[in-house]
């Protein structure tokens, strides 16, 4: 008994010092392997990296550095695809299907309002936090609404009636759905409030980041859009009369704005910085990609996916205009791969003889052909968004506009001198006489300049060729895809479905 | 007689113990007082005849018994069987009766009618009412459960090839369902009771108290018992984590007796089923009609290539699987070592897996003492699948040659101008793609109890788990898809290693007053999880000299690293009260308060009560009934929970891993933000769940049934609900305490057994119904898209929305007159051989909002019938699993069966042409996904079945024969796995598993299946 008694009393003693040990606030168990949120957004080096990782969404593939090239470059006239991947090729020709298409649709959806979670979370919490300098405070709010006014603006060139979210979320968020015009005047006030904590230029570390010029370069597309072209042309004075009078210069080689080797150049007004450092894929994870994936998907067919080609318009309309001296216009060498580049210019294609078929092209523009044989995800050649030749070429097309053709002719001939053409008063003084005219000659113009340079879609919905189908039949003579286009329903792209059916404040966008 | 019994329960039980080797003198003397002393009493209680009795104890296949308690019944009296079954007794009276007993094995009661000889046979009862039941933290009789349990036999098992228990269960419990991996080393998914969350169908696995998972390294043939806890009076006594329901699973001890050497060895061989695909004459001349009617230019094909990939990609696979058993005991003690080694070359190239492990158990008493282990020790490697070589084999089409030397890496795959697609060389990527996954596991538990009174055990069990984790990835150069990019080579290691500690201490009281039987339970138990892994990867490896690379990751440049940690801990307090008046009326009480990491620090304990009793009829005075031989209703209540989540899902935290370039010098900076959103308030997912059950025996327990009735409510069921993408969230949709479901479902389970002279005869027949509703939805929503499903307030889970098709358009008019009421032509754009949509909306164009439910995916009911026949030394075996009234997505066919991008053609395909208008397959056209467009019913079909999932016949060798070898037992088998299958589905099998909870009838591809023939030789000694 008393054996037992022992027993008891002992097993007793160990029950309770287990018990002890196993107090209960044992449960909370601190996650070893990041921050968390709550103890985040205190300091300025957190801001900082939360305006960062605001910027790394350039990197997506939703974004710049994959899909929305098809959006924007493939879908236009400019370009086409013959992938035998079907889907993702019909969805450049207007055959939307599937309206859940991952690759066509959704994942550039779904990386646009990641990008501006991203800003969101910048706006809520930097101005919570105390600054030493509020000047570099007021900058990085300024960076991030600028940051989403460019996604806003991408968002209402694609799906035109997108839900405008200007918080950080909440899981159980369903947002309305806004008009175009809600979209665009959000995008107008993000980059005006923007401008005013903006510089003109940043120092050496910060090049990169966006200046004053970025934004009015931004704010001009979204008038000229929205063809308000009085304010477009305030917007764009900033270049030619106000701060950033003299600030840039077309680069004298037209090549150095798409190579790595002369980036943040005077030509550059805003450019996205890629970089081959990292070697991991494009998900948030460590060493993640900053790279272009565009060239693998656009290079030839055995070179790369080859996913994406030129339309053969563009080289004959390069070679509709001989040089000063007599000679092919140069922009063709370093914008498009075509059967005759070896024998027009001497240029190999990744060091091969033209082994395709004779009425096809590539977009050269971006590739790596410069300096390798071949492609892979990580190109570094940082792209640039807005250059300087195309502040110009919308300046023009403004002044056009307000009726101030003569004012605007010399603004294209600056653009046309670097390529050797004469100007426009010698070579097409027709295109002078009316405003019509001159717009035609804008439009020929800005394709020779800006083909391949993602800029294409949206010049011909401002230009209204998509709007009746008169106008969308003569787009179709270029490219034939045109030939599936409705009018009034493909000029946007559809929502995706799940996002329609999952949240009841949206609705389909019209004829889908 | 009172005296005589009285002595003989003080020592001669023990006395009459055959094992003459450890007996000491003294006992023996005893006996022979004993045995004097009872022929006394025999002599002036009257007259009797007096004979000797002695026999052999087999079992139903003749393989002895060892320690057969026989008995005279009415008496004390008895001894036990030798190591070679035999047993004598001297002194019987000749009309008296002898009661065998063994346990696992049925009492028999046989008349001695004045015979010298009595041999018997005993029949295996663990399908009967009588038998043990582990129900966690304890045991009881199956008679006196209250709850429902499943009980699978571990000889069904073992009895087939498979490298998980779960893969070797699939139809032999009613309310499970299982679906297989049939690749090597791959785990198959079990549900219990249908979906009952949103995130996990797995249950929850206890091995010898060790709370854990059966994964590939756990060696099947080691299973003593397994039994399911289906409801929640059973399995309550697991709280939190049990709701998906909770295996039970005892590993083999020694007995007592000498040494008993057990081997088994099957080897088997392992086909794929395959598809029925053209070769290069058909698909190119359906590809050029495909190309010619869209009027494109055809491709150039290499007609003179006619590559069948599938026998390029699939191979004869094979199983050995060898164990080896050691085990034996004394009255206090017992040990049972066993090895195996299992390996498996896969039926698809470039696959295996390989398994060797090693488990010591070992128990000992001393007085009030006693204490046990048991510990497994394993290894196993899989080199794993690349890719997926089920798609890869459709999509490649005949035309495109294995090697090609003008390719980098040399395989021949898809060219632009002839054979356009972007199909993978199943070849190239086994070779090019080397994945390898070894993890060393060792499992194992220490118990210690202690008697401290008669009626009061304490017990203290300590379990611990750790494993290494090895994982491997070489990436040689070269391309295996068209316009691949020229990736460098690459190595990927990862090592990781587990830990898994549980202690548990628990107190049973177990006492009986007259009729009245109660049992108290009262536990703690803490459970301690981590896992920590690191990774590197490096590029641009150095080649070797025989065609690899140094794979070291000090080789190669651009480094990588990361690693992680996860970690959580379970605390819980458990009690548990059952009560019996005179085994008629039968209560049983669970309590279990859990307290959990997972969740933040207001939401994190959970309460888990459950009730349950039972009535057994057949007790009453009332109910007398020669035909019913036991009758027992049972009712139980319970609610389970569920917190089978991550490990700081409630915890929002910041992503350090952006970097962006910056600056005229392109220098990194960092960046940090929130990806995942978050819901902080995360709670406890609960179930409540209902049971009716009875369990009946009958016609002298030639048959027995159970018949169960369930309804289980799920609330606030954790799920990744997938939330609107215009919040920005990525990396996975946040779990949210979102819906409610119920499933109600009945089961039945009956076997009818008989036993005429050499024949055994039984068979087993189970059946599941179940429905499965949404009754709830989190946000405040109605619905739930998916893929093709959708999922809806009162609908099951994951119907199928889609497009109706409506046959095909034969002419022109058709088309024209195609209209909707307003007399808009419907599809303007179709010509003759198109698909007719259905315009549901009859807004006059086929679009989204066309799409409708058709179909469910789950099926209505299954089937599983188990029958043995055995006669004298051959016994047959036959397992039937079927499902019945599924809906099923065919992915593949989806694929061979459309015409707009190049893939192989299903062989024999028809599809429409104005001469042959008969079809249901539209035209052929290339280049536009209209007619093979993936969201319409065209894909549906289905998915009944009825598989014949194992066949055998076996035969025992005769006793005489294989003494002379000094073997005790032996038996040679051959049998068969999934040779037949009836079924209306085109796929490669009906059987399949698809990880998505909303889209578990999508056959994505999945990996079939496999068909096995196995040769098997079990010899003991």
């Amino acid at each position: 008994m008393k054996k037992i008694f022992y027993t008891i009393a002992s097993l007793s003693l160990m029950l309770c010092i287990f018990l002890n040990s196993c107090k209960e606030d044992i449960l909370t168990i601190e996650n070893p392997n990041t921050l968390t949120e709550a103890e985040f957004w205190k300091t300025e080096d957190d801001a900082q990296k939360g305006l960062n990782a605001a910027y790394a969404m350039f990197y997506k593939p939703g974004l710049w550095s994959r899909w929305i090239y098809f959006r924007l470059d493939l879908t236009s006239d400019e370009g086409y695809s013959k992938s035998p991947w079907i889907e993702l090729a019909d969805w450049t020709r207007f055959q939307y299907i599937n309206y859940n298409f991952w690759e066509g649709n959704v994942v550039t959806w779904r990386d646009t309002y990641k990008a501006i979670f991203r800003c969101n979370q910048v706006l809520d919490k930097v101005p919570g936090i105390t600054f030493a300098d509020p000047a570099k405070q007021k900058q990085i709010v300024a960076q991030a609404k600028f940051l989403r006014a460019l996604h806003y603006y991408h968002a209402a060139l694609l799906w035109e009636n997108v839900p405008i979210v200007l918080n950080a979320s909440k899981p159980d968020d369903q947002p309305k759905q806004s008009t175009l015009a809600e979209v665009w005047a959000q995008v107008e006030k993000d980059l005006t409030e923007a401008e005013a904590d903006l510089p003109v230029t940043w120092d050496a570390p910060n090049v990169g980041r966006p200046t004053k010029g970025a934004v009015r370069g931004y704010l001009a597309r979204t008038l000229m859009q929205q063809r308000k072209w009085n304010e477009a042309k305030t917007a764009l004075d900033y270049f030619f009369t106000g701060q950033g009078k003299d600030k840039y210069s077309l680069v004298s080689k037209f090549r150095d704005n798409f190579t790595a080797d002369l980036e943040n150049n005077s030509e550059s007004v805003f450019e996205i910085q890629f970089s081959d450092v990292n070697k991991g894929g494009d998900g948030d994870d460590p060493n993640a990609t900053m790279s272009n994936n565009r060239p693998q998907f656009f290079a030839p067919r055995s070179i790369g996916w080859s996913d994406g080609q030129a339309r053969f318009w563009l080289v004959n309309a390069f070679k509709e205009e001989p040089t000063l001296s007599g000679g092919i216009d140069e922009r063709l060498r370093y914008t498009l791969f075509y059967p005759d580049l070896t024998k027009d210019f001497g240029d190999k294609i990744y060091g091969r003889n033209w082994e395709w078929d004779n009425n096809e092209a590539w977009f050269k523009k971006y590739s790596r052909d410069y300096y390798r044989n071949n492609e892979d995800y990580f190109a570094q050649n940082n792209y640039r968004l807005i250059r300087y030749a195309d502040i110009l070429l919308m300046y023009a097309e403004v002044l056009n506009e307000l009726s101030l053709t003569t004012t605007a002719a010399p603004y294209v001939d600056l653009v046309r001198a670097r390529a050797n053409h004469a100007p426009l008063a010698t070579a097409y003084p027709a295109a002078l006489l009316s405003k019509d005219a001159f717009r035609e000659r804008i439009k020929k113009e800005r394709v020779l300049e800006l083909c391949g340079e993602s800029v294409r879609w949206a010049d011909l919905k401002r230009w209204g060729d998509l709007e009746t189908a008169a106008k969308v039949s003569q787009v179709a003579q270029r490219d034939p895809d045109f030939n599936n286009f409705v009018v009034g329903k493909h000029i946007r792209l559809p929502l995706p479905q799940d996002e329609v059916l999952n949240n009841p404040n949206l609705v389909q966008n019209p004829l889908y | 007689m009172n005296v005589s019994l009285f002595l003989q329960s003080k020592g001669g039980n023990r006395s009459w113990h055959p094992t003459k080797d450890n007996q000491s003198n003294i006992r023996v003397s005893w006996t022979m007082l004993l045995i004097l002393f009872q022929l006394f009493i025999n002599l002036i209680a009257g007259a009797q005849q007096l004979t000797s009795v002695s026999g052999t104890v087999t079992d139903v296949k003749g393989e002895k018994l060892i320690g057969v308690s026989v008995k005279v019944k009415g008496t004390n009296r008895g001894g036990s069987t030798d190591s070679n079954g035999r047993y004598s007794l001297n002194a019987v009276d000749a009309n008296s009766t002898l009661v065998f007993t063994y346990v696992g094995f049925s009492t028999l009661e046989v008349p001695v009618n004045g015979r010298s000889r009595v041999d018997v046979k005993l029949q295996d009862q663990t399908t009967e009412l009588s038998q043990v039941v582990v129900v966690g933290y304890g045991t009881q009789q199956k008679k006196d459960l209250t709850g429902a349990v499943s009980v699978v036999k571990s000889a069904d098992i073992q009895k087939r090839q498979a490298t998980t228990v779960a893969e070797a269960m699939q139809g032999l419990a009613s309310g499970v369902n299982i679906r297989g991996g049939g690749q090597p080393g791959s785990e198959a998914q079990i549900q219990i009771r249908g979906l009952k969350n949103l995130s996990n169908t797995n249950p929850l696995y206890v091995i010898d108290g060790m709370i854990t998972t059966a994964n590939r390294d756990f060696n099947p043939n080691d299973i003593e018992s397994l039994q399911i806890l289906k409801d929640a009076s059973a399995a309550a006594i697991y709280g939190s984590r049990a709701a998906n329901g909770v295996i039970i699973i005892t590993t083999k001890q020694g007995k007592e007796g000498p040494m008993k050497v057990d081997f088994s060895g099957k080897s088997s061989i392992q086909t794929i089923p395959r598809y029925d695909l053209a070769g290069t004459e058909e698909f190119s001349r359906l590809n050029f009609m495909a190309y010619d009617n869209a009027g494109a230019t055809r491709q150039n094909l290499n007609t003179e290539i006619n590559t069948n990939w599938q026998d390029e990609a699939f191979r004869t696979g094979n199983i050995q699987d060898y164990n080896l058993s050691f085990s034996g005991g004394s009255k206090n003690g017992g040990y049972m070592v066993s090895t195996n080694y299992y390996g498996n070359k896969g039926t698809v190239i470039d696959t295996k897996f390989d398994r060797l492990s090693f488990r010591v158990n070992t128990r000992g008493s001393k007085g009030i003492f006693s204490i046990g282990e048991n510990l497994a020790i394993s290894n196993a490697k899989a080199d794993e699948m690349s890719g997926n070589p089920i798609i890869d084999v459709v999509r490649l089409l005949p035309t495109i040659p294995v090697f090609d030397p003008a390719n980098p890496g040399g395989y021949g795959y898809g060219s632009e101008s002839r054979a356009r697609t972007f199909g993978t060389n199943p070849v190239a990527i086994a070779d090019l793609e080397d994945r390898t996954n070894e993890n060393l596991r060792i499992r194992g538990n220490i118990w210690s109890e202690l008697g401290i009174l008669k009626s009061l055990k304490y017990r203290l069990n300590v379990g611990y788990e750790t494993s290494n984790d090895h994982y491997n990835y070489l990436r040689k150069k070269g391309n295996w898809t068209l316009n691949q990019p020229a990736d460098p080579t690459i190595v990927n290691e990862n090592r990781a290693g587990s830990s898994n500690a549980l202690i548990e201490n628990t107190l049973t009281f177990n006492k009986q007053f007259q009729k009245h039987k109660v049992t108290l339970l009262a536990g703690q138990t803490y459970q301690n999880q981590k896992y920590q892994q690191i990774w590197g990867t490096k590029r641009n490896l150095v080649p070797n000299s025989n065609g690899s690379y140094y794979t070291q990751l000090d080789q190669g440049n651009e480094p990588q690293t990361g690693g992680f940690i996860q970690k959580a801990i379970l605390l819980s307090y458990l009690g548990r009260a059952e009560y019996s008046f005179a085994d008629k009326y039968l209560l049983n009480a669970v309590f279990r308060r859990d307290g959990t990491s997972r969740l933040n620090e207001k939401n994190q304990w959970g309460n888990f009560p459950s009730f349950s009793a039972a009535w057994r009829l057949s007790e009453e005075p009332f109910f007398k009934n020669s035909l019913v031989n036991d009758l027992k209703l049972r009712a139980s209540w319970g609610k389970l929970g569920s917190s089978n989540i991550g490990y700081w899902d409630y915890l929002a935290t910041i992503n350090n891993f952006s970097t962006i370039a910056m600056g005229q010098d392109q220098h990194i900076e960092a960046g940090a933000t929130q990806v995942k959103l978050v819901n902080n308030d995360l709670r406890w997912e609960t179930l409540a769940q209902t049971n009716i059950g009875l369990d009946a025996s009958l016609l002298q327990n030639r048959f027995s049934f159970s018949a169960e009735y369930f309804i289980a409510d799920t609330k606030d069921v954790l799920t990744g609900m997938p939330i609107a993408l215009t919040t920005g969230n990525d990396g996975g949709n946040p779990l949210v305490n979102a819906a409610s479901l119920k499933n109600s479902g009945f089961e039945f389970s009956g076997t009818y057994r008989q036993h005429k002279k050499d024949l055994d005869f039984s068979v087993t027949a189970n059946l599941t119904t179940l429905k499965n509703k949404v009754t709830n939805l989190g946000y405040g929503r109605s619905k739930i898209f998916v893929g093709n499903t959708v999922t809806e307030l009162g609908q099951p889970i994951g119907m199928w929305y889609v497009l109706e098709t409506d046959g095909l358009f034969q002419t022109p008019e058709e088309v024209n007159d195609y209209k909707n009421e307003q007399g808009k032509i419907i599809q303007p754009n179709a010509k003759p051989g198109d698909i007719r949509f259905k315009d549901n909306n009859g807004d006059g164009q086929i679009t989204n909002a066309d799409k409708s439910v058709v179909a469910k995916s789950n099926p209505d009911y299954q089937l599983g019938l188990n029958f043995n026949v055995s006669f004298k030394r051959v016994s047959f075996n036959m397992d039937w699993f079927g499902a019945f009234g599924s809906t099923i997505f065919n992915g593949p066919r989806s694929v061979t069966d459309r015409f707009d991008d190049n893939s192989n053609y299903r062989a024999g395909i028809q599809p429409w042409t104005p001469e042959n208008p008969d079809t249901s397959v539209p035209r052929a056209y290339y280049g536009s996904t209209l007619n093979s467009r993936g969201d319409t019913d065209r894909w549906l079909e289905d998915g009944s079945f009825l598989r014949l999932k194992y066949v055998s016949l076996a035969y025992a060798l005769p006793a005489s024969t294989i003494k002379r070898v000094g073997l005790a037992n032996a038996s040679i088998s051959l049998s068969a796995q999934n040779i037949l299958t009836f079924t209306k589905y085109t796929g490669l099998d009906p059987e399949f598993s698809n990880g998505s909870i909303y889209e578990k009838g999508y056959d994505f591809g999945a990996f079939p299946n496999v068909r096995m023939i196995s040769l098997g030789l079990q010899l003991g000694f």
